[in-house]
């Protein structure tokens, strides 16, 4: 019953038979008229998107230091890549974050959503509030955790310490305890937007479906694993799709927090790529390692949709 | 048709004019003489006046040849100017921000020798341009490192002032007794703030100990790390991780009185001036003295203190348009010379030049501290170039940088920390 419903939304549309052909110029037309209504945001999506991403493909085989030109080094790049410890280390973290960080905001956001998706008092003024972490300026969000992580003064802290933790973590100065940090604030300033994804697949949950499943016993628990999960299941797809690549190139949290420290424990690829290119001026370099961040995403990204496709059926 | 032959005449304007755009400059005028415009590069040029201060000076001695200066973004400087170069749209004169992306221009061919531009004697940070014997770049301004200390909270700690005689260990028995005395006065002070840039710890264990980071061994940092360690655990400074995590600036912690030394670079006296003049910064007596000393050898006035400083210098396109090269080099010469560094010295502003003329203007500034021992700490010094003028010292700053954010927040001790940056800067830089 409900694998049909959640059917609906990635049902592949086969496109009709096209209409018998009437003069080859009314088509020309048309199709130029067709490539004229694109062209705009073609080209800048050729210019700015596609010809950047082919010049980095190629760059990555070459020893390109921004002048001069780029020798051919072929593998050499990624071989280095494969020996270089401070790449494995940013590999681990990014993976790191990513598993801490996908999960988390799932389950806060779609916790949100669920909660603001019922008739309660000033519905819309919390549905903003949970927002606007999203909207707020990085740098803002970053001055103020550090002052809440502090170690020695921090709110956070000493809350812990009141309620009984004698040694509280150390937090963004602490190795061990800095990606978590990082992770609590990327899941807060990220929670108002998926909740918002959550929102709108919760309007596509019908009515009947959870009416009946009711009628039958059904208590609110399995009602949301029976009903609600398997409605929401394109939004779910969506929301894991997104949330994977951009835990995957997470920057400008890691920036603006702890700049990779103390120590590596918090370099992840994107500043890995960002310290190899514009700091130490190895753009060939870099470049390989913005195509090894490339690859982990598509191959991700494949293998939720084959999983998803699989589910479908 | 008609519309498929507008279209087609428009894509081929459009990439014709893309390509013409893509080929404008290269073949430049070869004419001699005659009044001639040249474009220095320059950043951040409402507070940093320098740029056009030097270019009307050099104009109305050499009314044939106009400077134009170039605003760029302070702190997106060198990729800016990177991009610019990289397109053939790069100013005449090429102003070096940063030392460590000079051996990036060297290698890039986008810098003209200018071995042959007359440096004064006395000059300091030349050495910082030379790659291979030749000089790519000539100095001009040359902040070097200095002890910053406020007069008011010594005399009301009871402690005794610097004299020019204190190595890293007088320091911290004067912090010990100051922090000792600022707490009976019942002040909030603290003895000493130490910033979080690697430089502060670093930079003086280079330059005082005959370190060099590209030999690939950084045990001569250990004890420089652990004295400031202790600095730390005794409560004489704010440690690095409060430091951080409330994200102290260094101008605040001197400016407002929270400290009563600093170690920090000769820049922030014009800072510090003009705080204090707006209201920034609280008013009280201030100097500077030497920075302690490694070893007692170069402790006193009779001898010659070893600090660090990177120089700032300007350099000249190698695709300068010829007839322009000779005027270009006569503006290398003036910034460098005495000229030139009365011009800098009069906004306050560190010349590469520290002739006595030139020291006595610049504490001619109102505000300015008076005293001996100042103008001495001002003047007198060994500077050695933070920097090395490498090609792999970006990278090997990187790695020591995250070793000195490691040490410093307690996560590795100090031994530890250098074992891995000695293994990473072998593995990933190849030295050592």
């Amino acid at each position: 019953m409900a694998i049909t419903a959640a059917d609906a939304p990635t049902r592949v549309v086969t496109p009709k038979p096209a209409p018998p052909r009437r003069r080859s110029r009314l088509k020309m037309r048309n199709t130029l008229i067709g490539w004229s209504f694109i062209l705009p945001n073609f080209l800048g999506f050729g210019l700015l998107t596609l010809v950047p991403i082919v010049v980095l493909f190629y760059m990555s085989f070459t020893n390109w230091n921004i002048f001069g030109t780029a020798n051919w080094v072929g593998l050499a790049n990624f071989q280095r890549l494969m020996g270089d410890g401070s790449f494995r280390v940013s590999v681990l973290n990014t993976l790191y974050y990513s598993a801490l960080h996908i999960p988390l905001t799932i389950a806060v956001s779609l916790g949100l959503a669920l909660l603001l998706n019922n008739k309660i008092r000033g519905v819309a003024f919390f549905r903003t509030a949970a927002f606007f972490p999203y909207i707020t300026s990085i740098v803002a969000i970053a001055v103020v955790w550090n002052l809440l992580f502090s170690p020695e003064f921090g709110p956070i802290n000493e809350f812990l310490r009141f309620i009984g933790i004698a040694n509280p973590p150390g937090w963004l100065t602490s190795p061990d305890w800095a990606m978590i940090a990082v992770v609590i604030v990327g899941t807060w300033r990220d929670m108002g937007y998926y909740m918002i994804l959550f929102l709108a697949g919760l309007q596509t949950v019908p009515r009947e479906l959870h009416e009946a499943a009711r009628v039958d016993g059904a208590g609110i628990w399995q009602r949301f694993v029976n009903v609600t999960l398997p409605c929401l299941r394109p939004t779910m797809f969506f929301v894991t799709v997104m949330l994977t690549i951009n835990s995957f190139k997470i920057f400008d949290l890691i920036l603006v927090m702890t700049e990779g420290g103390p120590g590596q424990s918090t370099l992840v690829l994107s500043q890995f790529i960002y310290r190899k290119g514009f700091m130490e001026n190895q753009f060939g370099y870099a470049s390989a390692a913005a195509v090894a961040l490339f690859f982990m995403c598509i191959v991700v990204t494949v293998l939720q949709f084959l999983w998803n496709k699989k589910r479908s059926i | 048709m008609k519309r498929k032959f507008a279209a087609a005449a428009g894509f081929a304007v459009a990439v014709s004019l893309s390509l013409a755009a893509c080929s404008g400059g290269g073949d430049a005028s070869t004419e001699p003489s005659g009044p001639v415009t040249l474009s220095v590069s320059g950043w951040a040029l409402d507070t940093t006046p320098e740029f056009q201060d030097l270019a009307d000076a050099f104009t109305a001695q050499n009314p044939d040849i106009t400077v134009e200066v170039k605003g760029y973004d302070a702190t997106e400087y060198n990729t800016l100017l990177t991009a610019d170069l990289a397109a053939g749209s790069g100013p005449d004169i090429i102003t070096q921000k940063e030392v460590k992306f000079v051996p990036t221009f060297v290698e890039g061919g986008q810098l003209l020798d200018v071995s042959d531009v007359q440096l004064p004697d006395g000059i300091s940070g030349a050495s910082s341009y030379q790659v291979d014997g030749k000089s790519y770049a000539v100095p001009y301004r040359n902040d070097s490192w200095v002890l910053f200390y406020n007069k008011n909270l010594f005399e009301q700690a009871g402690v005794d002032q610097p004299d020019g005689t204190w190595t890293w260990k007088d320091y911290n028995d004067a912090a010990d007794k100051l922090n000792a005395g600022l707490a009976g006065a019942g002040s909030a002070a603290k003895a000493a703030y130490l910033h979080r840039w690697q430089s502060t710890v670093q930079g003086f264990a280079n330059a005082q100990s005959g370190g060099d980071i590209l030999a690939g061994d950084y045990s001569y940092m250990q004890p420089f790390y652990e004295r400031a360690l202790s600095m730390q655990s005794s409560g004489d400074q704010v440690d690095y991780n409060t430091s951080a995590a409330n994200k102290l600036t260094y101008q605040g912690e001197f400016g407002k009185q929270n400290a009563a030394m600093m170690p920090m670079g000769t820049w922030f006296v014009a800072t510090l001036i003009a705080q204090q003049a707006s209201g920034d910064a609280d008013d009280f007596e201030w100097g500077i003295a030497p920075i302690p000393q490694n070893s007692a050898s170069t402790t006193g006035l009779d001898k010659t203190p070893v600090t660090f400083g990177d120089p700032t210098g300007f350099g000249i396109n190698a695709n300068i348009d010829q007839s322009k090269v000779a005027a270009a080099k006569k503006f290398l010469a003036f910034a460098a010379g005495e000229e030139g560094a009365q011009v800098l010295a009069k906004i306050g502003i560190t010349p590469a030049l520290l002739s006595d003329s030139v020291v006595e203007t610049y504490f001619a500034v109102d505000g300015a501290p008076t005293d001996d021992l100042s103008k001495f700490a001002y003047s007198t010094h060994e500077v050695l170039p933070e920097n090395p003028t490498s090609n792999k010292a970006a990278a090997i700053q990187g790695i020591l940088n995250d070793m000195h954010s490691a040490i410093m927040s307690g996560s590795v001790s100090p031994a530890d920390g250098l074992k891995e940056a000695q293994a990473r800067v072998a593995s990933e830089v190849g030295v050592g």
